[in-house]
């Protein structure tokens, strides 16, 4: 009882030095509402826009409406250029994709012979250079067969009805809004909890605390206590206010289920951040620590690129190590998939499993973080 | 008379604070000067902008006949001056050794290597550091930090020593050998002025000239004897209190004895206490016993484990062996009742900046689970006891420090404690405010019984208690009432007897300290060029040192990139395989076996186990395990042969990974191209036939890592060595080294680039490895010329470490640097430099805000060299650019750091 007390008391404590912090609190408010809404509007790697270059030696009708079939909002306006420019241009990296109609394309075709279209993407763009030739090619396959036999929707053998669950126009920005909250709350939390530490270290306070009969759990479990429900509540609001209100992003799941999963992850991060600072003296020290370990928590969650595509060994050691990949799994499946608590069990204890660990190593190298 | 400065109408503000009033004053020449008073009373500011440090706000100072205002005076006067500033040790550099210190002041100066050895070997040998010339200066006791501080200051043969509170701290042998050290010198040099602060006012006796300050006024000068005579007192610290504002009707301060109770309870005892920090013995074997109500003064120097001793009987540290007892019981971890009859007050502030007085006190009410119907009138009653109740809604950090001890005092006596463990509550403190607070604490033995133990290095303060021990290097020397220590040491002060112990146990206190040579060094001058090469190298080469001497660093700068590129350039990847799919097959034909064998036989796809019903379909697919599913519905394959029919199929795909959707169904739609044409070529119908070929040019094989490796030098090679420049320079400001930078001739580009050349070499070593790394291990092709791209490497990393050297200019902590950097330096290169997202591709704003920063340059080089066979002359314009900006974030980050502190 006394114990529970203590936490309380000392939670309050934390909160009243959060609200102290009038530059954390003014961070964390931009950080949740205009950098959630100007990142996911900006790194998405949706096609959209995407600069090409076309080099026209056929001149005809056709290769004119297949000029004019490239365009917004998949392409950006494309340039005409002659052979030469258009290899010089690529090399500079001006054009993703170049479109190389053939002279004598259209004859060709009316002609009954084969005729063949280049595209050329420069695959060091490798974000876009794959998805933009494929579409670039299904468009302009399109356009031609549009062109030779109009009237007929399709010459193909087999129609393909494509359905995308969950997101049905593949809005990029649905899935990148709700990562950069993830990231956020982890950038966050393993910053506020691993200072919150170090700070008391620092000047001295947690040795003053340690002297009167509160236990170390009692120090840790408020911190997490404080700075989670803190984070928390920033993630929560800026979920309903900036991603479903302002940027009116549909979120399918139960939000019950949704916060419960998030406050797990909050308290593992935030367990993770206090182990690490345990290994730390100075924030100084504890800067260069943990920022290696945010630009990997992040790169390496699976809300970047698909955490599949990874070397096998590189994903098991992520989901060992690494809450992230749960919380964004889970994410997925209860925001998008709406899927109900037994499907999403298995990362809600493995997060769980994450954060007793780290907790009960902060809470065994307490006293000799002292001396 | 001459005089070495003088000040006229001299007011000094710290946000508005004002620490100097208006003075004047004319500081005699060739002498002892001392200024005194308590601390935050401004002589450290006064100290400062005499010596120049301090950027000089109202007034006028003159040093050795110049005005001080002018820059240039200021270069000048730096090679006259040596200022040491306070803090033991705080100009020196921990991790380097005695002589390598030296060695770094030396090149500072200019001195040529003969000069600058003679130099510290005469030096060395007068000081008697000659014997430790290898040791780390971190591992120095007090004293000896405080000569070596001292030979760093002297060795350029100064006109003017300026020392701020040089012996606070140090035991009394040492504060006693230092100023006969200083004695000495002047013997020798005799028209060096000496100016020193100091807060030890038995101490000021030996100086000829004595400046006396509070509250930002000089309130008294001359010579000892003259003000003692003049108020009337046997002491300086009496005759200061005396001419204080309100010192007159000041009570002399009056002790009383302690009745001895029978029987005594033991209250604290200690048994061959033993503290090891590693192969270091902080404490050695400690043993004495507290009586019940008694003041136990523990004193010694710092760093001679008071601080860990008190820590022991606390409970905050584990004793290595031996142990202690409370009452008669050992205390344990998880005793929690034990803690309630101890009060601990710790050597600096330490209760929540971030709480009012008020605030503070109530937790700690709380935490002492005193029962909420009493708490607030406890809280009420000690705001009271101890005066306190003006400032009960303030914040502690704005309060001065005779109030915070106070309240720290109150804090810990709020539970009503049976003992009191106090570790130096009063250093810093003023005289009258001292006396104060030993009132409360001599009421609270006296009146309630309760037992004290406190340590301080003050002697009258140890006066003042029942008993006392003395410490040194973790071994008590002496323990008794302190009339029986003098008498037993045969002393007449308590100070001497201190003394005597220390040389009896230490051997004799004047070690081996030889006569300073005769004949001066001859000052070697270089030509301007050189001695400017020579500070710049300084920086490099000291700056080298500590760094291969900090592990942290050391690794987040070695260790830090490799890292980050193994970890993304696997992780990161664009390259979608073995997405999994489900086929849902209604149809069961040889035609539907082969559509389905067209997609598993792909590695891009890997089949996992077949779906029976829709209703698994949706639960496999809301579950995350399927990406991809497809139904054949019954009757596709015959509808395949029927030539106006045209079969439908569905495919299902996950679309809450955009990235990922728009892969799968590229790939699927290319698996269903070809399958029909293959159908089609079979029903051998006859149509024009259009081929679109793509061609990946470049990167033909299309591999992620190609064309990612060569974009993450670009984000590596930023924000690493940004961070450790950055670093660099904001360390010098929050340990306190930037004074030494300050108060000697460097010049701010010889500082800041002295400083970037170490991680210069650092970063583009980090270059060679990374490109190592991304030619084997991630198999880049390299087309393009390596000399070419590693030419580009290296101005890109003197600009990126040059960026961080302007982010330094405008931090203030480490923890800041490291972030505010990290920020600044991570959005515009991840989003607008062509790390994932083409230049081509971006708008307008967005690409200038990208080509605003080197990476945005530097990019098209990385991944022209490697994969486009790019050499300088294709892209020269982008190598220009980066040298455009080296030569411009150094130019800024000089100007924006300042030479005197605001």
């Amino acid at each position: 009882m006394q114990s529970l007390l203590n936490i309380l008391r000392l939670t309050v404590k934390e909160l009243r030095a959060l609200r102290g912090d009038r530059v954390m609190l003014l961070l964390t408010v931009y950080i949740f509402s205009v950098a959630v809404w100007m990142v996911s509007q900006a790194a998405s790697t949706e096609i959209r826009d995407l600069s090409v270059a076309v080099v026209d030696e056929d001149h005809s009708q056709l290769s004119a409406r297949l000029i004019d079939s490239i365009r917004a909002p998949m392409f950006a306006e494309p340039d005409l250029l002659t052979p030469a420019q258009a290899n010089e241009a690529q090399l500079n990296s001006e054009y993703v994709l170049v479109v190389s109609i053939p002279p004598d394309f259209e004859q060709d075709l009316r002609s009954g012979h084969d005729a063949s279209l280049m595209i050329l993407a420069d695959a060091t763009a490798v974000a876009f250079a794959g998805n933009g030739s494929t579409f670039m090619a299904q468009n302009l396959a399109q356009e031609v067969s549009d062109y030779l036999t109009p009237g007929v929707s399709s010459d193909a053998v087999v129609d393909v009805v494509f359905r995308n669950r969950f997101n049905p126009n593949l809005t990029a920005q649905w899935f990148s809004s709700v990562m950069q909250l993830m990231n956020n709350v982890t950038i966050l939390m393993l910053i506020l909890s691993g200072s919150s530490m170090i700070r008391e270290r620092e000047h001295g306070t947690i040795e003053h605390v340690l002297v009167m009969p509160v236990r170390p759990h009692e120090i840790v479990l408020s911190k997490i206590l404080a700075n989670g429900l803190f984070i928390l509540t920033a993630s929560v609001l800026s979920l309903v206010f900036v991603v479903k209100g302002a940027m009116g992003i549909p979120v399918a799941g139960s939000m019950g289920l949704y916060i419960f999963g998030a406050a797990l992850y909050v308290v593992a991060v935030a367990s993770f951040g206090l182990m690490l600072a345990s290994f730390t003296h100075t924030m100084g020290q504890y800067g260069l620590l943990v920022i290696p370990v945010i630009v990997i928590m992040f790169l390496l969650s699976g809300g970047i690129t698909p955490l599949e595509s990874m070397p096998d060994w590189l994903q098991i050691t992520m989901r060992t190590i690494s809450p992230a990949p749960h919380f964004v799994s889970f994410a997925q499946s209860v925001l998008y998939r709406d899927a109900g608590i037994e499907l999403v069990l298995g990362e809600l204890a493995a997060m769980s499993a994450m954060a007793l660990l780290a907790l009960a190593l902060v809470i065994a190298r307490f006293r000799k973080i002292l001396s | 008379m001459d005089f070495v400065a003088r000040l006229d109408k001299v007011s000094h503000e710290y946000n508005k604070v004002a620490a100097l009033r208006d003075i004047s004053l004319s500081i005699p020449a060739s002498k002892m000067v001392a200024l005194i008073g308590p601390d935050g009373v401004g002589k450290s500011t006064l100290l400062a902008l005499v010596a120049g440090v301090r950027k000089l706000q109202t007034g006028s100072i003159c040093v050795l006949g110049e005005d001080i205002a002018g820059a240039r005076v200021r270069e000048q006067l730096g090679a006259r001056i040596a200022y040491m500033p306070q803090g033991l040790g705080r100009n020196l550099y921990p991790t380097l050794s005695v002589q390598e210190n030296l060695d770094f002041f030396g090149r500072l100066f200019g001195q040529k290597t003969p000069e600058r050895r003679q130099r510290i070997d005469m030096l060395t040998r007068a000081t008697g550091l000659h014997a430790f010339l290898d040791r780390p200066a971190g591992k120095l006791s007090g004293g000896m930090k405080q000569k070596l501080s001292l030979c760093s200051a002297l060795i350029h043969d100064p006109d003017l020593l300026i020392l701020d509170e040089p012996t606070t701290g140090v035991d009394p042998l040492s504060r006693r050998q230092f100023w006969e050290l200083i004695d000495h010198i002047r013997g020798q040099l005799s028209n060096m002025s000496v100016l020193v602060a100091t807060a030890y006012m038995e101490e000021a006796g030996r100086f000829d000239w004595i400046a006396a300050m509070n509250d930002g006024a000089v309130i008294a000068t001359g010579s000892p004897e003259s003000m003692r005579e003049r108020t009337a007192s046997a002491t300086l610290e009496e005759a200061f209190i005396k001419l204080l504002p309100d010192g007159q009707a000041q009570q002399p301060f009056s002790q009383r004895p302690r009745e001895a109770r029978e029987p005594e309870t033991i209250a604290i005892e200690a048994r061959d206490l033993t503290k090891r920090f590693g192969d270091f013995t902080a404490v050695d074997h400690v043993s004495f016993t507290i009586p019940e109500g008694e003041i136990f003064g523990f004193l010694g120097s710092n760093g001679c484990g008071k601080s860990t001793t008190m820590k022991m009987l606390t409970g905050l540290l584990k004793p290595s062996s031996g142990h202690s007892q409370l009452f008669g019981e050992a205390l344990k971890n998880n005793d929690m009742s034990a803690r309630r009859d101890i009060g601990y007050m710790s050597q600096n502030f330490s209760l929540y900046g971030e709480l009012t007085v008020r605030q503070n006190l109530l937790l700690h009410a709380r935490l002492y689970a005193i029962a909420p119907a009493r708490r607030a009138a406890r809280v009420n009653e000690v705001l009271k006891q101890f005066e306190l109740e003006d400032v009960a809604d303030s914040m502690p950090a704005g309060l001065p420090l005779g109030i915070r001890q106070r309240l720290q005092l109150a804090v810990a006596i709020i539970h009503r404690p049976r003992i009191l463990i106090l570790d130096e509550p009063t250093s810093g403190v003023d005289p009258l405010a001292r006396d104060a607070f030993w009132h409360k604490l001599i009421s609270l033995s006296r009146d309630d019984g309760v037992t004290i133990f406190i340590s301080t290095h003050f002697m009258n303060e140890a006066e003042r208690c029942d008993r006392i021990s003395l410490m040194h290097a973790g071994r008590v020397l002496e323990l008794g009432t302190p009339e029986e220590i003098v008498r037993r040491r045969q002393a007449d002060t308590l100070e001497e007897a201190f003394i005597r112990c220390l040389e009896s146990e230490t051997g004799n206190g004047d070690d081996d300290a030889d006569e300073l040579a005769k004949t001066p060094v001859k000052n070697t001058a270089q030509g301007p060029l050189r001695s400017s090469l020579s500070r710049l190298w300084a920086y490099s080469w000291r700056e080298s040192l500590e760094l291969l001497r900090d592990p942290i660093r050391l690794f987040f700068a070695l260790a830090g990139p490799v890292i980050l590129l193994l970890a993304m350039g696997f992780g990161l990847s664009f390259d979608v395989n073995k997405l999994s799919f489900a086929v849902h097959d209604l149809d069961r034909s040889p035609e539907s076996r082969l559509l389905i064998q067209s997609f598993s036989s792909i590695t891009q796809f890997e089949q996992r186990e077949d779906l029976s019903s829709v209703e698994e379909l949706d639960r496999r697919m809301t579950e995350g395990s399927l990406t991809m599913a497809m139904e054949i519905p019954d009757g596709f394959g015959e509808a395949l042969h029927v030539s106006d029919e045209v079969p439908e199929i569905s495919i299902w795909i996950d679309g809450s990974m955009p990235f990922r959707a728009e892969t799968a169904s590229g790939y699927a739609l290319g698996v269903l191209e070809q399958l029909s044409d293959q159908f089609s070529t079979q029903s051998s119908e006859l149509s024009p036939s259009l081929s679109i070929n793509t061609r990946f040019l470049y990167n033909q094989a299309f591999k992620s890592a190609h064309a990612m490796v060569p974009a993450m030098l670009m984000l590596i090679l930023m924000l690493i060595p940004a961070i450790m420049s950055a670093i660099s320079v904001v360390r010098e400001k929050e340990t306190g080294t930037i004074a030494n930078f300050r108060s000697t001739p460097v010049r701010r580009f010889e500082f800041l680039s002295g400083k970037q050349l170490p991680y210069i070499l650092i970063a583009w070593l980090n270059f060679w490895i990374l490109a190592a790394l991304g030619l084997w291990l991630f198999g880049v092709p390299l087309s393009g010329s390596l000399p070419a791209l590693s030419l580009a490497a290296l101005l890109y990393v003197i600009a990126t470490t040059g960026f961080g050297l302007l982010v330094s200019s405008f931090t203030r902590t480490q923890v800041s640097a490291v972030f505010a950097t990290a920020v600044l330096s991570i959005i515009p290169t991840v989003n607008f430099s062509g790390l994932i997202i083409p230049v081509s591709s971006l708008d307008t704003s967005a690409r200038i805000i990208g080509l605003a920063f080197p990476g945005a340059w530097f990019q098209p080089v990385s991944i022209g060299t490697f994969l486009k066979g790019f050499g300088i002359s294709s892209v020269p314009l982008n190598y220009l650019a980066l040298a455009v900006f080296c030569v411009t974030y150094l130019t800024l980050a000089v100007l924006a750091l300042s030479k005197q502190e605001r």
